[in-house]
C-alpha cells in the first residue's frame, strides 16, 4: 500500500476485528478449478491472507483423490470442472464419505450467479456460493462469515449428528438470542429439526416467524410442505405454484407440486411438471428417477426410457446413483419387446449396486418376472417365480415393505401361492397397527382370488402382533424391567420391522436405565432400535422424544455421540 | 437474446456462447488481478507507467463491470427467472466488499473514500447484485470525481439507504434525466441507442426493482449536489 487514501478509510480494515480473528494463515486449503489462470489468482488470494498450505486439484476426481488422504479446513472449488464430477458432485461425495471435518468450509465457485444456490432442497448445500470474479476483500468476507456461522451452528449440527432433534432446536432458540444475523437460518434450521420430530405445528410457527420478516421462498414453500404432509393437496398445490411464480428455478418446489397433484390422483399433471423441472435442472438422479416411474406408470414408454437413461448417466459420477434406474429402463425394455436388453440391465444393476443393496438379487429378479409377465412370456414368468421362491427360501430376512408387497404381488401373477401369502402375513405382522397398509395387503389377496383366506391370515398376524406387545407393556407396566427388556428383545426378533414394539423396545430399555443407572450395552441398544425406526419412517414424534430422553440418561463425561456422525439424515 | 426455438443447433450456440462469455470473464478476472499486484508493487514514485497502469486497471474495471452485468442481463435479472437470492447481511459486511473492491484503483488514482455506515444494521438483500451494484456507482464516480469520494448507508423511513457522492461537477444532464425518467415509470428512462452508460443505471435499477417487502420495491436515482455539491447515485431497498 503507498499510504495515498489516508486516516477517511476508518472503516477500510474489515470487521473481522469485531468477532475474534481468524487465523487464515495456519489452516489447509485446496483450491479445484480446472483453468490454471484462475487456480493461480486464488492462490495468490490466500497467499495475502497468509495461507501457506495450498493444494490444487485441476478435477473432480484429482479433488477427491485429494480429500480422501488429506483433511483441508477450506475448500474452494468451482462448480463447473468439465468432464467427470461436476463441484456438487465433489462436495456430496466428500460429505457422504466422511472427507471433511466438522469445522471444514466448503465455498463453491461458479462463472455466474448459481442457479443451484436457489433450488431449495440440495441435500448438500456448502458452506457459501461465490461468483467469479473472486477479488481478495470479498473472499476474505465470506470465509470469515462462514467461519463464524459454523461457530453458531457447530453444537446444533452436532445434535442434529446425534438425531437429538429436540435439543437441537432448543440449541437454536439459544442462539436465535445470541446472534441476530443468523435469526432466518436458525429459524430455518429449527423448523427442518421439528417436522423431523413430527411436530408440524411448531415447523410451522417457525417458517411464520420468518415470513413476518421476509417473503422468503422456501418458508413458503415449507409451510406448503406441511399441508402436503396433511393431505391437504389442493392448498398445497396453491402455495407450491405460487412459489413457484416468484422464482421460476425453485426446484424443489417443482418436485413437491408433483407430489401433491399425485395425492390428488392427477398423473399427467405431475408428470409434466415434473418434465418441466427436469429440463431446468437435469441433472439430478432423484427427479429423473421420479419422472421415469411416473412415466411407466402412464404408460408414456418413450419419456419413461429418457428419463432412466439420463438417469443412469448423471449417476455416474454420483454418490445418489440408484438400481432403480436399471430396473426401470428394463421394464422399458421388456414392454418394447426387448427382453434381452432387460437382461443386460439387471445383470449390470445386480453387478453395480449389490455391495450397497442387499436386496438386490431380489428386485432384480422381481423385474426380470414383471419384463416375461408383460411381455406375454407366462412360462418364463413362472420361471422367474420359481427362482424368486428359492432364493427367498435361502435367507432368513425379508426386504422392505414396498419390496416385500411388489414381490407378492408378482408371484401371485405367475401363479406361485404359498410364498407370496407368507410374504403378505409378514408384512401384515410387522405393520399391525397400520390400517392403510392392510388393505393394501388384502387387496392383493382379493386379486388373487383370495380374500376370504387372506383376511383370516391377516387377522391372524395381527394378534400375533398384538398380543407379543401387550405381553411386554403389562411386565412393563408391572414393574418387572428386566423381564420386559428381554420380552421385548425376543419380540424385536420375531418382528425386526414393527415400529409399535420397537418404540416400546426402546422405552422399555430407556425405563429400565431410569431405575437401574446408566448402562452403556443397553444405551447403545436403544439408540440402535431407534435408528431402525427412524430409518423405516423418518419424523415421527415418538422417535424425537425417545432420543431425547435417551441422550439425557447418558453421564455428562461421555456425552460424545455414537461414532458414526451421519449428517446426511 | 432468448432461444428463441428449441433445435439442438440454437441449444449448442447457446451453450458456446455462454462458455464463451464465462472464459472472457475468467480472463478479465486474472487481467484486473495482475494488474492490481502490479500496482500495489510499482507505486507512484518507483514507476512512471503508474497513471497508465491505474487508468488500464479502471479501464479492466469497466469492461468487468460490463460484462457482468450484460450476464446478469441475459440471465434475466428483474425477471422471476432470475436466480435471487436474499440473505440477512450485515452492513458492515458489505461495505467492506465494496472498499475492498475500489481500493487499489482509490490508492492508484488518490482519490480519497470516506465510509460512513450503522455497520451493525442487518438487511436482506442478494449480496452478490448490491455489491456488484455499489461497487459499480464507486467506479464511476471514480470517473466524475475531483478527490474525494463518500460512500454511506443508513436506514431510512423503512429503506436501507446507500449513498455514493463526489466532489466533481455532478452528472450531466441527459444522465440525470435517465435517472429521473426512470422514478416516473417511464420505461427504463434510458434510451441505448444514445446512451452508452446507461448500461449501469438500467441495471442497478433492474436489481433494486427485485427487492420488494411489503408492498414496496427498491429504486435508484441520480442527484447533483449531496454532501460533497458534485454527483450523488443512492440506491434505497426497502
Amino acid at each position: 500500500m503507498n499510504g495515498l487514501v489516508k486516516s477517511a478509510l476508518a472503516t477500510n480494515t474489515p470487521a473481522q476485528a469485531k468477532a475474534e480473528p481468524v487465523d487464515w494463515a495456519g489452516k489447509n486449503y485446496l483450491v479445484v478449478d480446472d483453468f490454471i489462470g484462475v487456480r493461480q489468482l486464488l492462490r495468490e488470494s490466500l497467499r495475502s491472507l497468509g495461507a501457506k498450505n495450498i493444494d490444487q486439484a485441476a478435477s473432480g476426481g484429482e479433488a477427491i483423490g485429494l480429500l480422501a488422504k488429506i483433511r483441508y479446513d477450506v475448500v474452494l472449488c468451482d462448480f463447473n470442472l468439465g468432464d467427470g464430477k461436476n463441484g456438487q458432485q465433489v462436495l456430496e461425495e466428500a460429505r457422504v464419505r466422511n472427507l471433511l471435518l466438522p469445522s471444514s468450509v466448503w465455498m463453491m465457485v461458479s462463472a455466474e450467479k448459481s442457479v443451484e444456490s436457489v433450488m431449495g432442497a440440495a441435500e448438500h448445500q456448502p458452506d457459501a456460493y461465490l461468483v467469479k470474479p473472486i477479488t481478495e476483500g470479498v473472499l476474505l468476507t465470506r470465509l470469515n462469515r462462514a467461519w463464524h456461522r459454523k461457530q453458531v451452528f457447530r453444537p446444533i449440527d452436532q445434535a442434529f449428528a446425534e438425531k437429538d432433534y429436540l435439543r437441537a432446536a432448543r440449541l437454536c432458540d439459544e442462539q436465535i438470542e445470541a446472534s441476530r444475523v443468523h435469526e432466518v437460518e436458525l429459524l430455518r434450521m429449527k423448523a427442518r429439526l421439528m417436522e423431523k420430530s413430527g411436530e408440524p405445528e411448531k415447523a410451522r410457527e417457525a417458517y411464520e416467524r420468518v415470513l413476518a420478516q421476509r417473503e422468503y421462498q422456501w418458508a413458503r414453500a415449507g409451510l406448503a410442505k406441511i399441508r402436503l404432509a396433511n393431505g391437504e393437496f389442493e392448498q398445497a398445490r396453491q402455495m407450491f405454484q405460487g412459489v413457484i411464480a416468484e422464482n421460476r428455478y425453485y426446484i424443489d418446489a417443482y418436485d413437491q407440486l408433483a407430489l401433491a397433484y399425485q395425492g390428488m390422483g392427477k398423473f399427467e399433471e405431475a408428470c409434466s411438471i415434473l418434465e418441466r423441472a427436469a429440463k431446468l435442472s437435469p441433472n439430478s438422479v432423484p427427479r429423473q428417477r421420479s419422472l421415469g416411474q411416473i412415466c411407466l406408470k402412464l404408460g408414456n414408454i418413450g419419456m419413461a426410457e429418457k428419463a432412466f437413461r439420463k438417469c443412469i448417466a448423471v449417476g455416474e459420477y454420483s454418490v445418489r446413483r440408484t438400481p432403480d434406474a436399471y430396473l426401470g429402463l428394463a421394464r422399458v425394455c421388456g414392454l418394447k419387446n426387448d427382453p434381452k436388453e432387460a437382461q443386460a440391465l439387471l445383470a449390470a444393476a445386480q453387478r453395480e449396486f449389490s455391495e450397497a443393496h442387499p436386496d438386490m438379487d431380489l428386485r432384480a429378479k422381481i423385474t426380470e418376472g414383471l419384463v416375461y409377465h408383460e411381455s406375454g412370456d407366462y412360462r418364463r414368468a413362472r420361471k422367474a417365480g420359481d427362482e424368486l421362491e428359492a432364493l427367498l427360501d435361502a435367507r432368513e430376512e425379508r426386504p422392505d415393505t414396498a419390496t416385500c408387497l411388489e414381490m407378492a404381488t408378482l408371484l401371485f401373477a405367475v401363479g406361485v401361492k404359498e410364498a407370496p401369502s407368507e410374504l403378505l402375513c409378514y408384512v401384515a405382522r410387522n405393520n399391525h397397527d397400520n390400517p392403510v397398509l392392510l388393505d393394501e395387503v388384502q387387496a392383493i389377496f382379493d386379486k388373487a382370488r383370495l380374500a376370504d383366506e387372506g383376511g383370516d391370515l391377516i387377522r391372524a398376524s395381527k394378534k400375533e402382533a398384538a398380543d407379543l406387545m401387550n405381553q411386554g407393556v403389562l411386565l412393563w407396566k408391572t414393574g418387572k424391567l428386566q423381564e420386559a427388556v428381554d420380552w421385548m428383545r425376543e419380540a424385536r426378533a420375531k418382528l425386526p420391522n414393527n415400529q409399535r414394539i420397537l418404540f416400546n423396545a426402546a422405552q422399555v430399555l430407556i425405563s429400565h436405565m431410569r431405575e437401574q443407572g446408566h448402562d452403556e450395552a443397553l444405551a447403545l441398544e436403544a439408540h440402535a432400535v431407534l435408528t431402525h425406526v427412524d430409518r423405516l419412517q423418518p419424523g415421527q414424534q415418538r422417535f424425537a422424544q425417545l432420543m431425547e430422553q435417551l441422550a439425557a440418561l447418558a453421564p455428562k463425561e461421555a456425552a460424545e455421540p455414537p461414532a458414526a456422525v451421519d449428517t446426511t439424515a | 437474446m432468448r432461444p428463441v426455438d428449441d433445435t439442438a443447433h440454437s441449444q449448442d450456440l447457446l451453450l458456446f456462447l455462454a462458455s464463451t462469455a464465462h472464459d472472457m470473464k475468467n480472463s478479465i478476472s486474472v487481467l484486473s488481478g495482475t494488474l492490481e499486484g502490479l500496482l500495489v508493487k510499482a507505486g507512484p514514485q518507483a514507476d512512471a507507467a503508474y497513471p497508465q497502469m491505474a487508468q488500464m486497471l479502471y479501464q479492466t474495471r469497466r469492461l468487468n463491470d460490463n460484462l457482468m452485468q450484460l450476464l446478469a442481463l441475459y440471465k434475466r435479472v428483474g425477471t422471476p427467472e432470475y436466480p435471487f437470492d436474499v440473505q440477512a447481511i450485515e452492513a458492515g459486511q458489505l461495505l467492506d466488499q465494496v472498499v475492498a473492491l475500489g481500493r487499489v484503483l482509490l490508492d492508484a488514482k488518490g482519490i480519497v473514500l470516506e465510509v460512513e455506515a450503522d455497520r451493525d444494521l442487518i438487511w436482506h438483500l442478494d449480496e452478490d447484485l448490491i455489491v456488484g451494484v455499489v461497487s459499480h456507482a464507486v467506479n464511476n464516480a471514480m470517473h466524475y470525481t475531483r478527490d474525494r469520494i463518500r460512500l454511506s448507508l443508513r436506514e431510512a423511513d423503512g429503506l436501507l439507504e446507500i449513498r455514493v457522492e463526489d466532489n466533481g461537477a455532478g452528472y450531466p444532464q441527459p444522465l440525470l434525466a435517465a435517472g429521473a425518467a426512470g422514478l416516473h415509470g417511464a420505461a427504463s428512462g434510458i434510451d441505448f441507442r444514445t446512451n452508452s452508460a446507461g448500461l449501469g443505471l438500467y441495471f442497478s435499477r433492474e436489481v433494486a426493482r427485485m427487492h420488494r417487502h411489503r408492498g414496496r420495491e427498491g429504486g435508484v436515482r441520480l442527484e447533483n449536489g449531496g454532501a460533497f455539491g458534485g454527483g450523488c447515485f443512492i440506491l434505497s431497498l426497502p
